[in-house]
């Protein structure tokens, strides 16, 4: 059997070797995560010079793209004059009647759950007894002096507490607006509408529970035994 | 280098070139070269310039490690926590500051790794995440939308409440986009069931659940070109 000369043969083998190069790579690049930024071969318009939501921008001092409202005015539609709506506020008191632009309808008391799910439950727990997954791991972490780092948890309150059930509506309100003691603000979260109807959701919630309460001795039944159920 | 025997040897007499025996070789691997190449070159280029090389699977480094696997898997909090302007804005915004500090004001506040987040808190200034999915600049995609139409996170996002550090898990290409715009049924589900991300359109409901979701939200989604380009 007669074989190419040695010098054709090493440049055969070399270019066979060469070419297993790029499916190598992209064998590694299909099968593991890369930190490093993408290689982007055809880059069209794809990166254009200019800013979009979040975006960074080192012209202003700040390094953001999106400004803040020049300070001392009021944008269209935004001078938010009604104190009932958005501040609870009815005859310089807390309001205790819902205002007209959130009426309790069916509509705004499924709102109210939806958003109630997202944004309360996860201290407040599902029914607002303050027995949520963060304060469970919360607890969990403060009572562990390796991981605790300073914790100092204040346990959510109970939506069910008698004073809680005494307060207006308007103070409900301002509480998830504006915060109390160490619970945070949520208003520039959940929308001035959607607050209304977490306090809603919140009263429905607590009529529930007072009247299984009532009940449940009576029906002989455990007093959380409608906790799953959800209208 | 020539010697004194190659001058004495075959250079005096005249010899007919005869080609070596294995230059029969070069015909086959001449003809294999051009039916190779060409199928290699081929492959080469659409698997090293497709998406799902380039694109699946970054996973920038992050100023904070912050865990979603933690926060959207354990604690099971709601995408829209913090990604709050999903529902009615073209993005889902990347959450404040003071998000963060809802929770980290009392937990763990001295831990190591949250000393970026402080740094921002007291001097206002942005924290610099790195973006995971990041469209071309001429591709207007709008969160709210797809959202609003039972189009779930987890479609576009893949489990990220199982990932310590986010990754991209679809190539986010033209011709992936199209795959759905062309036929939305297998990818929708119930708008109660949007941040669900262990739900499983396929999965979880049947074909005839799927289409009367097409018919509840009135689902034609648009080819045209400005239907993305704008």
């Amino acid at each position: 059997m007669n074989t190419l000369p040695r010098p054709f043969l090493f440049v055969l083998i070399g270019i066979a070797i060469v070419a297993m190069i790029p499916p190598v790579i992209i064998m590694r690049m299909r099968s593991t995560n890369q930190t490093q930024p993408r290689i982007h071969w055809i880059q069209d318009m794809d990166n254009q010079p200019k800013f979009r939501a979040q975006h960074a921008n080192s012209l202003f001092a700040d390094g953001r793209a999106m400004r803040q409202p020049v300070s001392g005015t009021v944008a269209r539609g935004e001078l938010r004059a009604d104190t009932h709506f958005f501040q609870g506020i009815a005859n310089d008191a807390w309001a205790t009647m819902f205002p007209d632009q959130a009426r309790e309808t069916p509509d705004l008391l499924a709102r109210g759950q939806e958003q109630f799910t997202i944004y309360c439950t996860p201290c407040h727990g599902p029914i607002g007894y303050g027995d949520g997954p963060v304060n469970q791991r919360a607890l969990a972490v403060m009572g562990d002096p390796a991981r605790s780092k300073g914790t100092t948890w204040v346990e959510p309150k109970s939506i069910h507490d008698a004073d809680i059930i005494a307060q207006p509506v308007g103070q409900l309100f301002n509480t998830i607006t504006n915060g109390v003691r160490t619970m945070g603000s949520y208003k520039s979260r959940i929308s001035v509408r959607d607050r209304w109807a977490i306090v809603a959701y919140m009263r429905e919630l607590q009529q529930r529970e007072t009247a299984n309460r009532a009940n449940a001795p009576s029906v002989g039944q455990p007093n959380n035994q409608s906790e799953g159920n959800q209208p | 280098m020539r010697t004194s025997k190659d001058i004495d040897g075959p250079l005096e007499t005249p010899v007919r070139f005869v080609f070596p025996q294995w230059s029969n070789l070069l015909l086959p691997t001449v003809i294999g070269a051009i039916l190779v190449v060409p199928i290699y070159a081929a492959l080469v280029l659409t698997y090293g310039l497709s998406p799902v090389t380039h694109n699946v699977g970054y996973m920038p480094i992050q100023p904070i490690p912050f865990s979603h696997k933690i926060h959207a898997g354990e604690l099971g909090l709601d995408c829209r926590y913090c990604h709050n302007t999903v529902e009615y804005a073209a993005k889902a915004a990347i959450p404040p500051t003071q998000t963060c500090m809802t929770c980290h004001a009392q937990v763990q506040p001295e831990s190591e790794a949250l000393k970026p987040l402080w740094e921002s808190y007291g001097e206002g200034t942005a924290i610099l995440w790195q973006r995971v999915h990041d469209l071309p600049d001429y591709v207007f995609f709008d969160h709210s939308a797809h959202v609003e139409r039972g189009v779930g996170c987890a479609t576009c996002h893949g489990r990220i409440d199982e990932m310590d550090v986010v990754f991209q898990t679809q190539p986010l290409s033209m011709g992936w986009c199209l795959e759905c715009h062309r036929d939305p049924e297998p990818n929708l589900r119930p708008l109660d069931e949007i941040t669900n991300l262990a739900f499983d359109s396929l999965r979880d409901q049947t074909a005839q659940v799927r289409r009367g979701l097409l018919d509840i939200s009135h689902i034609s989604p648009s080819e045209d070109c400005s239907t993305c380009h704008r």
